[in-house]
């Protein structure tokens, strides 16, 4: 591929969309917010009030968000890999379109115990 | 908003109702027809879905793959469900090919988990080793669950911590995929054993 992908593309403006040109050839976002494949995606009102005149992808994205989505479900909604779906995610949220809610991990890398004490007690309550 | 890894909200300033979300995942390892789908499906509130996640062989967090085009890569299809832990927590099911060759790649994946559940068909083992491996060696809290199959009832769990080398302090649990019951009763063995390790 003849393609430079380090010089950033234009983002602005209509996007013409087969599959992964989504992204226009970035394989990470302009925030480079590092989001795992479990993080969840919601709405801002921002993004709601923008999204009729969004692009198609971002668009079902947003309207989809009023639901908490995690980046899979993103994903799995677009039918693209889930680095796609973190690129489009990351774009919208650094507009302000969604927020993103990372996971909790204490300083070893695992999730708190707290959450994990919690994760418990639900699980019971089924 | 550009925002340091580690914070819980990028972006914009989440609805209300929506300010305290926090996901969690558990993975769900075990090879090729074992039940992983199976598991995730009679567990997760929506129909499982699938999804596809590319993997760098170097994969170390911080490469960018747009500055060496050729670095090795694949895309590893995964079913996932959700489960709705509270008003506040989700957890996530991912299961995941257990397929040796895939598991040097999986510490994205890994990264962050509550832990693992290695499902696995006595009938063929073969295919659970480096699941196990690679958990034990990652401190990735684990359980070995034997899925219920015809013909594989009723053997010591003795012998089978044995043959399938289970670390000593790793529960071995039964489940039969198919029952919402029985896979919560696993996840709950695993969410007390990553309790126990945890700091």
């Amino acid at each position: 591929m003849s393609v430079d992908r380090r010089q950033r593309p234009q983002t602005e403006g209509g996007r013409v969309v087969p599959n992964y040109a989504f992204t226009a050839g970035r394989t990470r976002s302009v925030a480079g917010t590092d989001m795992p494949i479990e993080a969840l995606v919601t709405a801002t009102e921002l993004g709601l009030a923008k999204a009729p005149g969004m692009p198609p992808e971002a668009r079902a994205i947003v309207e989809a968000s009023t639901v908490p989505q995690s980046l899979a479900e993103i994903g799995a909604l677009l039918d693209v890999p889930v680095g796609v779906a973190r690129v489009l995610v990351s774009d919208l949220a650094a507009e302000d379109h969604l927020a993103v809610h990372l996971p909790l991990v204490g300083a070893d890398g695992r999730p708190r115990r707290e959450l994990l004490e919690r994760l418990l007690d639900g699980l019971r309550a089924r | 908003m550009v925002s340091a890894h580690g914070e819980r909200a990028v972006g914009g300033a989440p609805p209300a109702e929506h300010r305290n979300l926090l996901p969690l995942k558990i993975l769900v390892a075990g090879g090729f027809g074992v039940g992983k789908t199976t598991l995730v499906g009679a567990l997760s509130e929506v129909p499982p879905l699938s999804t596809e996640q590319r993997m760098t062989s170097l994969s170390d967090g911080v490469d960018d793959t747009s500055i060496v085009p050729d670095k090795t890569t694949t895309t590893v299809a995964m079913d996932f469900g959700r489960v709705t832990i509270d008003d506040a927590l989700v957890l996530y099911l991912f299961g995941t090919p257990g397929q040796s060759r895939f598991w040097f790649m999986w510490d994205e994946l890994a990264r962050g988990a509550v832990g693992a559940v290695v499902l696995v068909d006595l009938r063929r083992i073969d295919d659970c080793f480096a699941a196990i491996d690679y958990f034990e060696n990652r401190g990735v809290p684990f359980v070995v669950a034997l899925n219920e199959f015809p013909g594989t009832q009723g053997v010591d769990d003795d012998l089978v911590r044995d043959a399938l080398a289970v670390p000593e302090g790793c529960p071995l649990v039964h489940v039969d995929a198919r029952d919402d019951a029985s896979c919560t009763r696993a996840l709950i063995t695993l969410v007390e054993h990553a309790l126990a390790h945890s700091g």
